[in-house]
């Protein structure tokens, strides 16, 4: 059971890291209270993790067939990678780095299935653009709607604030759904834990990580994204959950950051700002490639260390 | 606790919004009074003015304080304090001119003129009351903001006659012809500020819109 505790460390660290995707914007702008933010992002993620966890779950599993002390390596792999892409300021994702790792241990042992890595790879690609066509279609449509029924400055402060906060719920619930498997997916095709209880022990440690260490990166990240006026936060908050939540339906885990910068971006669009420069382009794409490049080598090296 | 919170909401903002008409209705009420004042040549009057400019001071802390204490998105509570400070300018303007009133010797051949300014800042404050009620509801303030910018091009015009004729006076006393001419100055400068005011409320406005 000890093999469990780098998946643990590797969701306390997502935890940590990505709450500020979901209630970054509403904490920096002190529209919700970092308090209520951390409690519903735990309660959410724990739901979403023990709801919607398995779906994905179940593509990480197919990758490679893993032995126990192997999943412990590609966490553990995982979990140092992030940390390191992360000193180093490069945007890095949980999600592709365990596939990274996953498919370095593979690698070595020789069961490494590269076919399924087509849909896995699709996917990282699509998220962001798809976190860009649902913020643009949201803000069109909802900003129409809210025009011609919200009208009041008063209730539309409302509708704001209370916005806020199930946006970020939905968030939370969409980002443990689809991110729980990161952390603990590898366990259940190692044969180490059953799909449910990958959820719970994932869904207690994301939870564990937005609890205990969130509040620096929220701010950080929350002041990024804080120029956006509320109802484009908003909308970038609710497209980037509606594209993990997709993808969770996939089954495929994607970075929730990458979902967000996706959705900023097509809220830029419908304003006509220029959200997005190439210099970020680039150091996405450099994301994309050093990532999975870096965990699994890693865990090519760890591995072969181990055994 | 959260449920309480959730019930509750609204109450502050409710709070804030009675405060703005409230702090509105001051200033057209000394706007109305220092009208009347030169109208009628009354200068009792003025105490009206500093009356309702005290009052309004004590309001617009009211305000402040409520939106500090969390009414309103923290997106939208600088520029509503920033509304509250103007209006809080103009009720300064006012005052002081009021104050000049009561010095200056107004030469009879500006004093129609001079009446007439009074007159369209009453006027133009009660635009700005309208103004701010339709910003409330989200409705479109164009229209609204061009009033009062009609109002102060016609102020303005007048201010150039009035300074034109000012020059002809012969002036024996520094002071007399110092106040007299802060008091034309401080007149016409009203509007500008209730100018301010309204295009303020515009850009509140349009920040609420998706």
């Amino acid at each position: 059971m000890w093999k469990v505790l780098s998946g643990v460390v590797l969701g306390w660290s997502l935890g940590a890291n990505d709450s500020a995707n979901i209630f970054g914007t509403g904490v920096t702008t002190g529209t919700v209270k970092y308090r209520t933010a951390i409690l519903l992002t735990a309660a959410f993620v724990l739901l979403g993790s023990l709801i919607e966890g398995p779906k994905c779950i179940k593509t990480l599993g197919e990758i490679s067939l893993l032995q126990p002390l192997d999943a412990f390596v590609c966490a553990l792999a995982t979990a140092i990678t992030m940390g390191f892409l992360t000193f180093f300021a490069l945007p890095a994702s949980t999600s592709q780095a365990i596939v990274g790792a996953i498919v370095g241990a593979g690698i070595l042992s020789g069961s490494a299935d590269f076919s399924k890595l087509y849909k896995i790879v699709s996917c990282w690609v699509l998220a962001p653009i798809g976190g860009v066509i649902i913020a643009f279609v949201l803000h069109k449509s909802l900003g129409y709607l809210l025009d011609k029924t919200v009208t009041s400055i008063k209730h539309r402060n409302l509708v704001y604030t209370i916005g806020f906060l199930a946006a970020g719920s939905y968030g939370a619930y969409s980002l443990g759904g689809n991110n729980v498997a990161n952390v603990t997916g590898v366990y259940v095709g190692a044969g180490v834990l059953s799909a449910d209880m990958a959820a719970l022990i994932g869904g207690l440690s994301i939870a564990s990580g937005a609890l205990t260490y969130s509040k620096k990166v929220m701010m950080t990240v929350g002041k990024g994204i804080a120029p956006l006026d509320p109802f484009s936060g908003l909308i970038a908050v609710i497209a980037g959950a509606l594209t993990l939540h997709i993808f969770t339906q996939i089954g495929v885990p994607v970075s929730s950051s990458q979902a967000i910068v996706g959705a900023v971006v097509g809220v830029g669009i419908v304003g006509d700002v220029r959200t997005v420069n190439h210099k970020m382009l680039a150091r996405i794409t450099l994301g994309w490639l050093s990532t999975p490049i870096c965990a699994g080598a890693l865990t090519y090296f760890f591995v072969l260390l181990v055994t | 606790m959260f449920l309480k919170k959730i019930f509750d909401y609204g109450k502050k903002e409710e709070r804030v919004i009675e405060n703005f008409k409230k702090h509105l209705e001051l200033l057209c009420n000394a706007c109305d009074s220092f009208h009347r004042a030169m109208e009628e040549n009354d200068k009792n009057l003025v105490r009206e003015v500093v009356d309702s400019e005290r009052e309004g001071d004590s309001v617009r802390r009211e305000i402040i304080a409520s939106i500090y204490a969390g009414a309103f998105l923290p997106y939208l509570r600088p520029d509503l304090c920033r509304f509250a400070e103007i209006v809080d300018r103009v009720f300064d303007s006012l005052q002081q001119t009021a104050f000049n009133y009561l010095e200056v010797k107004l030469p009879e051949h500006i004093r129609d003129e001079c009446v007439r300014v009074a007159f369209l800042n009453a006027r133009m404050c009660e635009m700005l009351s309208i103004s701010f009620d339709a910003m409330l509801n989200g409705e479109d303030l164009r229209e609204k903001a061009l009033a009062i910018r009609i109002y102060e091009k016609k102020i303005d015009d007048i201010k150039h006659g009035v300074v034109r004729d000012l020059r002809q006076i012969p002036v024996d006393d520094f002071w007399q012809g110092r106040i007299l001419a802060d008091f034309v100055s401080g007149l016409t400068s009203i509007s500008d500020t209730m100018e301010d005011a309204g295009d303020h409320l515009q850009i509140l406005s349009v920040s609420m819109k998706s």
